[in-house]
């Protein structure tokens, strides 16, 4: 599998830009989808709000005719023009749906044997359900399928589908710190040792607001969290510097099973 | 058997002064409201199964066992002035009114005031942390607010004391709506978008992310928190220094983000002149 960046993506606009300005939005987000298909290649995210919209713009674009011109003649200035082809992916499902779980699993050289792990999902890659088929999205447990897979240790717990509060942070972060903090707080009671997250905004509070979080409930946490592709690749055997997992906030302990770059 | 089946069982034949409330036994009244094994579900459309947990619903006072007090609702929903008022005379019949101006308006009132939406909310049940009236009520303050007949003051007013802002778009309430109401994407958007139009101080974080987008065709954290917070940006320090010593945040990228093909089509798109500024 090859990755290739679309340089000139922009950011689809979060849940901001969607709610103040739907013209912009669809146009936004239906040029990153016509990008892809002048490329004929399949749309992959890494971040659950970001496919979320790319996936509402999609389904407004085939399900409205007049919107779809509309966007099209927007497009159409910088020659670009969506047919509705595009397939988008998250790398959640990326792993199940094109790699597949035994081509994973042959490719573990370092389970992540003795490590504990609190699957935090977020909310946009499970809900709307009217976009993810789901009765009640608990019911999702690709991440724990995925951490068994990796060779470490599913737990359960009260935070799995709830949300991190991301979306209001910017002009208020209490809903963030006490939202997030029952979540850690019981990961951590359920006995993880860290916490994975296939969105990068939930890792943004998980990790980035975490001191602020222990200040604000005033209980000690220290939750190392990961994102989805970094405990990937610990267990297909790349280093932590390799994945950045140096820059968290919250330090994530060497294991016993994983090798660091040699000094 | 439906939950509700299960209910009467119970008061017939094990306990005759269980409370719990129902009336139309089809998911028409919204009293029947409960939560089993932790979801929101109408206790008349919901089948049984074998193990159940049945709750009162959440984030209302407990009057006794299934039946809560929908006062803090009711509240909520009277101080939005939840009629229609016309600002211009009647014109008489047939009114213009066109599909695409009335469909988020009538989507809000397929609501049937189960409060199933309100129990499963996570920033309501934060009590007094912040002043959001919750989905419930906002639905209801969507069918008469998103009617384009109504007075835009009156709107103005309910807006103001909505807290809308602090929704985090979670969709929990969406997932449990029984009458299927996409409360998120038709409603409570569509009403922060009138907020942005009517009450554009109550707006600053979305105005100030889409001019962030709009010249750097990507989000800047530091851009926006500044913008957004101003002095009170100050005490987020601590972090600041956090994130620079790790590496998270790039002081180089917020000066020279503006230059990219990212930020020119960003440009292109949001510069036109029919879209808010
Ligand atoms: S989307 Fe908004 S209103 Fe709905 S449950 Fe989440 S915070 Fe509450
Ligand atoms: S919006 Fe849906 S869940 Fe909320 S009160 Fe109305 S019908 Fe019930
Ligand atoms: S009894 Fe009326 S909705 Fe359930």
């Amino acid at each position: 599998m090859e990755l290739v960046q679309l340089e000139s993506a922009t950011c689809t606009g979060a849940r901001e830009l969607r709610a103040i300005d739907s013209i912009g939005f669809y146009t936004l987000n239906v040029r990153i989808l016509a990008l892809a298909e002048k490329q004929q290649l399949p749309l992959l995210t890494i971040c659950n709000t970001c496919t979320l919209n790319v996936l509402d713009a999609h389904a407004a674009f085939v399900s409205d005719n007049a919107l779809a011109r509309d966007v099209n003649a927007r497009l159409s200035v910088e020659g670009l023009s969506y047919s509705g082809r595009t397939r988008i992916s998250h790398f959640l499902w990326m792993l199940y749906e094109d790699i597949g779980e035994d081509e994973l699993r042959r490719r573990v050289v370092q389970p992540l044997a003795g490590l504990t792990v609190a699957a935090f999902y977020g909310c946009h890659i499970t809900r709307p359900p009217s976009r993810y088929g789901f009765v009640d999205s608990r019911n999702n447990i690709a991440l724990e399928k995925l951490a068994v897979i990796l060779g470490c240790e599913p737990i359960d717990y009260s935070g799995r589908t709830e949300c991190c509060g991301f979306h209001t942070a910017a002009h208020d972060e209490r809903i963030s710190l006490k939202l997030s903090g029952q979540h850690i707080a019981s990961a951590k009671a359920n006995g993880a040792k860290t916490m994975v997250t296939p969105c990068p905004l939930c890792h943004t509070i998980l990790d980035g607001f975490q001191r602020e979080i222990e200040k604000d409930s005033g209980v000690d946490l220290n939750m190392p969290i990961l994102h989805l592709p970094q405990l990937v690749g610990l267990a297909l055997g790349m280093t932590p510097e390799e994945l950045g997992v140096d820059q968290h906030i919250i330090p994530f302990p060497p294991l016993p099973s994983i090798k660091t770059l040699p000094a | 058997m439906r939950v509700l089946d299960a209910l009467n069982h119970i008061a017939e034949y094990d306990a005759p002064d269980l409370a719990y409330r129902w009336f139309c036994g089809s998911k028409m009244c919204g009293s029947c409201a409960i939560r089993m094994n932790g979801r929101e579900v109408l206790a008349c459309w919901e089948a049984a199964v074998p193990d159940m947990t049945i709750e009162p619903l959440r984030n209302l006072p407990v009057i006794r066992d299934l039946v809560v007090d929908r006062t803090p609702y009711e509240r909520r929903v009277v101080a939005f002035e939840p009629w229609l008022e016309r600002s211009a005379p009647y014109l008489g019949f047939p009114e213009p009114l066109l599909h695409k101006d009335i469909k988020n308006a009538s989507k809000a009132l397929d609501c049937i005031s189960c409060m199933a939406c309100y129990s499963a909310c996570p920033v309501i049940r934060l009590g007094d942390l912040t002043d959001f009236a919750g989905p419930a009520p906002l639905v209801q303050l969507g069918q008469t607010a998103l009617d384009p007949r109504n007075d835009p003051a009156k709107v103005r007013r309910a807006l103001e004391r909505s807290g809308i802002f602090n929704c985090v778009s979670c969709y929990k309430c969406e997932e449990v709506c029984p009458a299927g109401i996409p409360i998120v994407s038709q409603v409570i958007e569509p009403l922060k978008a009138k907020a942005a139009e009517l009450l554009p101080a109550m707006a600053t974080h979305p105005r100030v992310f889409r001019s962030i987008v709009a010249s750097r065709g990507r989000i800047d954290p530091g851009a926006l928190v500044l913008h957004i917070q101003g002095w009170r940006a100050l005490t987020r320090i601590p972090r600041l220094f956090r994130m620079l010593f790790r590496g998270k945040i790039n002081p180089l990228r917020t000066l020279v983000g503006t230059r990219t093909g990212a930020a020119n089509a960003a440009k292109r798109v949001l510069s036109r002149n029919d879209a808010p500024t």
